[in-house]
């Protein structure tokens, strides 16, 4: 038996494990697969005697504060998801609602008297006023929108 | 810890009982911590490591099925989490160098145990990811082959075949690049 040939057995021999006699006279007869089989065992000493790295005394702490992060990540992402959904959801409903008045003629705002009532500020509030309806049913929506997430922010908590 | 109880406390903390999972932390912690501390030199980034295994634990919770035990299946996360973070190539391949080890004299049996212990270190970080969570669960005495078998999906003679390659890598290391 050569030494090449023995390497597979170095750790079963230095764990004290059953080999063949040939294996057993070469050992007996060679001082490098002794060395090796010596190393072994060290080694094997050596990794049963390693410290156990012991965690920080805040690490339960820690990890359940970062669970408390992912989960309330996770809720964000659920309300936000929610919100949005509801939201434009209504968005749609209430420009349609809009819509309809005004193809009625019910809704509609005098662009003359709200250019009137901002001309003593300032030169821009014209352009202001030429948008006014549009701003006005922005508003209008936006409020909505904004009641709307407080109403769901409210329900949730 | 038995099974009924183990399934009550999975039980628990997929209901969301906060103190539940809590007390899977402080009982698997000191495993898991010490898997991942000896593979990760860095203490702090080991920490985070660590406190990321739990994470996804938490993350895995409503998927887990509980068909293996929750060690086992924290085991395998850690390894999965221990992967990914080695990003470094592996350099050595499962089988060993294929470098006939040159020779020890008797000056090489001199060496005390603390260069030993310094360069067995290194070449521990030189193992194959799964090789080196294999020896660290089984030197930490707490990891039986049985669980190291489950959590590795490999058969129990092969997990002492695998033990024992990944000690004779790391002895070719020792004789080799580690002298």
């Amino acid at each position: 038996m050569r030494c090449e040939d023995l390497d597979e057995l170095i750790e079963a021999l230095a764990d004290g494990e059953p080999v063949t006699p040939d294996a057993q006279a070469h050992v007996a007869g060679c001082a490098s697969c002794q060395a090796r089989v010596e190393l072994a065992r060290a080694v094997d000493r050596l990794l049963l005697a390693r410290e156990v790295p012991a965690p920080p005394e805040a690490f339960t702490a820690q990890v359940m504060r970062r669970v408390q992060q992912e989960r309330w990540r996770v809720e964000q992402f659920v309300d936000a998801g929610f919100n949005v959904a509801i939201t434009a959801g209504f968005l749609v409903a209430l420009s349609g609602v809009v819509g309809l008045l005004w193809s009625f003629g019910w809704f509609s705002v005098d662009v003359g008297t709200v250019a009137t009532a901002v001309t003593t500020f300032a030169p821009w509030t014209r352009e202001l006023a030429s948008q006014a309806q549009t701003l006005i049913i922005g508003v209008a929506l936006l409020s909505s929108a904004l009641a709307l997430w407080w109403w769901v922010e409210g329900e949730t908590v | 810890m038995d099974a009924a109880s183990e399934h009550r406390l999975l039980e628990r903390c997929r209901e969301g009982d906060e103190q539940a999972f809590r007390e899977l932390v402080e009982r698997y912690k000191r495993l898991v911590f010490a898997l991942v501390a000896r593979s990760i030199t860095d203490r702090g980034r080991a920490e985070e490591v660590a406190q990321d295994v739990f994470v996804r634990v938490y993350r895995g919770l409503p998927s887990f099925r509980g068909e293996s035990r929750i060690s086992t299946w924290i085991y395998r996360i850690v390894v999965n989490v221990l992967i990914a973070e080695r990003r470094q190539p592996v350099t050595e391949p499962l089988e060993g160098t294929g470098e006939v080890p040159r020779e020890f004299g008797a000056a090489d049996r001199q060496f005390d145990e603390m260069t030993l212990r310094d360069r067995m270190e290194k070449a521990l970080q030189r193992l194959p990811t799964n090789y080196q969570v294999l020896v660290n669960g089984h030197y930490l005495k707490g990891m039986q082959y049985e669980e190291l078998a489950a959590a590795l999906n490999l058969p129990l003679g092969t997990v002492k075949t695998h033990l024992h390659r990944a000690k004779r890598q790391l002895r070719h290391l020792l004789e080799t690049e580690y002298r």
